[in-house]
């Protein structure tokens, strides 16, 4: 007989008489045990999932950086300079300013688009069970959970997870092109890409703790803005998603594009986007801690 | 192009019919004809009947649309299971107008909106002396499901294989892969007076139909 038993521990405030070193594998660990029973011993097995129950604190090692992440960081600006340099090399030896630099301009406006579309449907469809992405659709149900985290978040961590992606797209396109206006598409498009994340987290930011440049970017419109992307963190969670530079969000909400693509592969393949269910406990941003942690 | 968004609304579901004695044509009420086919689809269309000519030649298929209920039509008269189960026959309502309205299906956020607009008007709706219908394909029990869970105090009807939505020719929306969503106010003799079309704005059905029982 197999019996499943399974603990949660609930979520309760840091309290100073756990010391530090315990704190993490003490709250942040779900525990599943799963027993089968002979007559006379049970063999146990013990299953520990590495699922977040609170928020992670600021030493949490969750958020900080690793020699992995940043090799991938190196890595993924390698193929980005090298698209840029090919670029203004390949334009300057063929007299080409404009090209480039316009191609370059489309590839900043595409990756404000593709972030929103990536972002929809990691929102919405799959579970960290999904081939490939799970962990990325778990790390995104955890951002709505506790929205400010990725403030804590060290750089290299961060963006680590588009610099693989970056890399392993712009290698072979590095390698196989050399027409600078190509490479003035590649370049922004890709550098666009993998700073997203740290756009975003400049977009969860307080104004009076971000470089004045980057507030002045916000303000602009260069960047997504803090208010832009706090529409995005409120229920039902079915908005704002672009994170480049925001300016395609206007576009995609009135032109109800989304709500067009989710009714299509809802009827097409019976699939429900989360966004249209209400928000569960694992999804809805948890107010009073959010409120406790906030800087 | 008006022409181009007509025949990017009407899908084939929409076929010509020999005994229409007249064309209908297709215009659009409160926005500007559109330049890109895709507004048009979205944003409400009512149709109505007109003898006059108009840019869009009468003899293009592209610029006529042909519904199998017009307006000015007696409606079909179509037996459907509602919420709790039982047969409802839409000659039971002759005598007092009626909203039948075809929606894509329960528990989607625009039809979600779309009922619980109507279920907010729906004294203003009793007050003009009409009835509300709402038709998808879905089943009893999800239309129960649905009602229960929005309070939604009129009558869903079940049209399980969309065959009602096709004798009405209900038109699709994106090329087919949508079922449309469009409103038909009858009167009291079950004759169409006003037909209306709109997928993404929803709460609308209810403004324009309220509007036009008062005005009746």
């Amino acid at each position: 007989m197999a019996v499943s038993l399974q603990t949660k521990y609930p979520l309760r405030p840091i309290t100073n008489n756990i010391p530090s070193t315990h704190r993490y594998s003490l709250l942040h660990v779900r525990v599943t045990c799963s027993a089968t029973t002979t007559r006379n011993k049970p063999q146990a097995k013990l299953v520990v999932e590495n699922r977040f129950m609170s928020p992670p604190l600021s030493n949490d090692p969750s958020l900080q950086s690793t020699w992995t992440h940043r090799l991938w960081v190196a890595a993924g600006c390698t193929t980005f300079f090298a698209s840029l340099s090919k670029s203004i090399i390949g334009g300057v030896g063929s007299h080409l300013w404009l090209e480039p630099a316009l191609a370059g301009y489309a590839g900043y406006i595409l990756a404000d688009l593709g972030s929103g579309v990536y972002h929809w449907a990691i929102d919405n469809y799959g579970d960290e069970s999904t081939p490939i992405v799970g962990t990325q659709i778990e790390a995104f149900q955890g951002h709505h959970k506790w929205p400010w985290t990725i403030t804590r978040r060290q750089f290299a961590n961060n963006l680590h997870a588009l610099a693989r992606v970056i890399t392993f797209t712009v290698l072979p396109l590095d390698l196989a092109f050399n027409d600078p206006v190509v490479h003035g598409f590649v370049s922004t498009f890709a550098f666009c890409i993998m700073f997203s994340q740290q756009f975003h987290a400049w977009a969860h930011g307080t104004k009076s703790k971000l470089p004045p440049l980057v507030v002045a970017l916000q303000d602009m419109g260069v960047l997504v803005s803090r208010r832009e992307h706090a529409e995005h963190h409120r229920a039902p969670y079915n908005n704002n998603y672009c994170i480049v530079s925001g300016a395609w969000n206007k576009v995609l909400d009135e032109s109800k594009v989304f709500e067009a693509l989710e009714m299509v592969l809802y009827f097409k393949l019976g699939v429900r986007p989360r966004s249209w269910s209400e928000p569960n406990s694992e999804w809805t941003e948890e107010k009073d801690i959010s409120n406790n942690h906030k800087v | 192009m008006a022409s181009s968004s007509s025949f990017f609304t009407f899908s084939s579901q929409t076929t010509l019919h020999s005994h229409l004695h007249r064309n209908t044509f297709l215009t659009k009420t409160q926005f500007p004809v559109p330049t890109k086919s895709s507004e048009s689809n979205f944003f409400g269309l009512r149709l109505s009947p007109s003898t006059s000519r108009s840019p869009l030649s009468p003899c293009s298929f592209k610029s006529s649309i042909f519904a199998k209920v017009n307006k000015g039509q007696s409606a079909p008269d179509f037996t459907l299971k509602d919420q709790n189960g039982k047969p409802v026959s839409l000659k039971k309502y002759k005598g007092k107008p009626v909203v039948v309205y075809f929606y894509p299906a329960d528990e989607t956020p625009g039809c979600t909106k779309q009922a619980c607009a109507f279920r907010d008007s729906y004294e203003k709706f009793k007050k003009a002396g009409a009835e509300v219908i709402g038709i998808s394909g879905d089943d009893s029990a999800s239309h129960k499901a649905f009602a229960s869970k929005y309070k939604l105090p009129y009558t869903l009807l079940s049209d399980e294989g969309n065959r009602v939505r096709k004798d009405w020719g209900v038109p699709g929306d994106l090329f087919g892969a949508l079922p449309g969503r469009q409103t038909y106010v009858l009167d009291k003799n079950g004759v169409v007076q006003l037909i209306y079309n709109n997928q993404f704005q929803p709460e609308k059905h209810i403004d324009e139909t309220l509007k036009f029982l008062k005005a009746a």
